[in-house]
């Protein structure tokens, strides 16, 4: 789905809580955040539970999202991934409520995410297909260099070398 | 020293979710505090958020959208915060219940779930922390005025990751002295003429851990 129509569709979620407008949000992202955990190795039933949460927050939170700082997708993936984050840390008693700090940073950031998008266009192009995929797998998916060697069936040192001069190449971009 | 590679890896990680608690805290505070940091993360939550775009979907067998819009209490006590959630960490040093460790020298520990430890440490104008290296991993944020070592001055947003293969001698070189966020992955090892003293002290305190 375009961008332009997703954020029509939040506009509605937010000035109307037009649930018919949710529904086609919902049909959107909820297959990809549910995905996302399966992907990341969680069990079915714990990845539609954890999918229910992102897509409770969207609702709840929709008024929060500014269409003139990031788009809806990464929005919706920072979501997606805070709540694998403390999905993990069950115990929750410490001074600090992460949430709370995630939906400041998000509001204070004077990032744009069209502003950055000639530098993500730059790194994309530098990196190779194998480069991308390495990426993709350790942080993204979030596999161990021990697992992704095994996967791919190529040496550790190989994974970590790789992986490094990715980074190497992105950083060129992003100083 | 060029520690960019290792500040990027805590950006990349804290985009990623790899990050602990400590980590993850610290990782917040300069990405408030540092607006390149913040450029920089922006860069890869967009660059993760395409593999999350080009997701081949896999449809919910239960959920439907009807479920979301039921809203679990837990979430709506998180709405909108008004007040800055890190006002306890960057706000009114005054009020902070300090630790002295040495004349100068104060600390308070935030209490976190984590193998690593975060604490805040403030340090008069001109007071030094004795030559000393790291076991693990030591980062360093400047959260107000400055302070300098063998390797240059740091000041507010400016992050300083140590490890063994530094020895430092930090001081407080602002004449408003210095404040900053701390996360050790374990204890410093001191050097010098009161360092197997402060080494001792170290080792006795990890007793009452």
């Amino acid at each position: 789905m375009e961008n332009a129509k997703i954020i029509e569709l939040i506009k509605k979620v937010t000035e109307e809580r037009n649930e018919i407008a949710f529904s086609e949000i919902f049909d959107f992202i909820a297959p990809k955040i549910n995905a996302y955990y399966i992907k990341n190795n969680l069990g079915i039933e714990q990845a539609e539970e954890l999918t229910q949460e992102v897509l409770s927050t969207i609702w709840l939170k929709a008024d929060l999202f500014d269409p003139e700082k990031s788009k809806f997708i990464t929005w919706s993936f920072t979501i997606a991934r805070n709540k694998k984050i403390d999905f993990y840390r069950k115990n929750k008693k410490n001074d600090i409520n992460e949430d709370d700090i995630r939906d400041f940073l998000y509001e204070n950031n004077k990032t744009n995410d069209y502003e950055i998008e000639s530098t993500i266009k730059k790194i994309t192009q530098e990196l190779d297909e194998s480069q991308k995929k390495l990426i993709k797998m350790s942080f993204f998916e979030q596999k161990s260099h021990k697992n992704i060697a095994a996967e791919l069936e190529i040496p550790l040192g190989t994974v970590k070398s790789r992986i490094r001069s990715s980074l190497n190449k992105m950083q060129k971009h992003i100083l | 020293m060029n520690t960019t590679a290792q500040k990027n890896e805590l950006i990349f990680d804290y985009s990623s979710g790899n990050l602990g608690e400590a980590k993850s805290l610290f990782a917040s505070m300069y990405l408030y505090l540092n607006t390149i940091a913040a450029k920089k993360a922006s860069v890869f939550d967009n660059m993760l958020a395409q593999n999350f775009n080009e997701l081949e979907g896999i449809e919910p067998k239960k959920l439907r959208y009807t479920d979301c819009i039921k809203t679990p209490e837990s979430l709506k006590q998180n709405k909108n915060p008004s007040n800055n959630p890190l006002s306890r960490l960057i706000g009114d040093f005054n009020n902070i219940d300090w630790k002295t460790i040495y004349k100068g020298f104060k600390e308070f520990n935030i209490l976190v779930n984590d193998n690593d430890s975060v604490k805040l440490i403030k340090m008069d104008p001109g007071t030094s922390v004795p030559l000393h290296s790291h076991n693990g991993k030591e980062y360093i944020l400047v959260l107000d005025g400055s302070f300098c070592d063998e390797y240059g001055e740091y000041n507010k947003g400016d992050m300083q990751i140590n490890d063994q293969k530094i020895k430092h001698n930090p001081t407080a070189c602002n004449s408003k002295g210095c404040v900053c966020l701390s996360i050790t992955e374990n204890d410093v090892v001191f050097f010098g003429k009161f360092g197997s003293a402060l080494n001792l002290f170290t080792f006795i305190k990890s007793f009452f851990k």
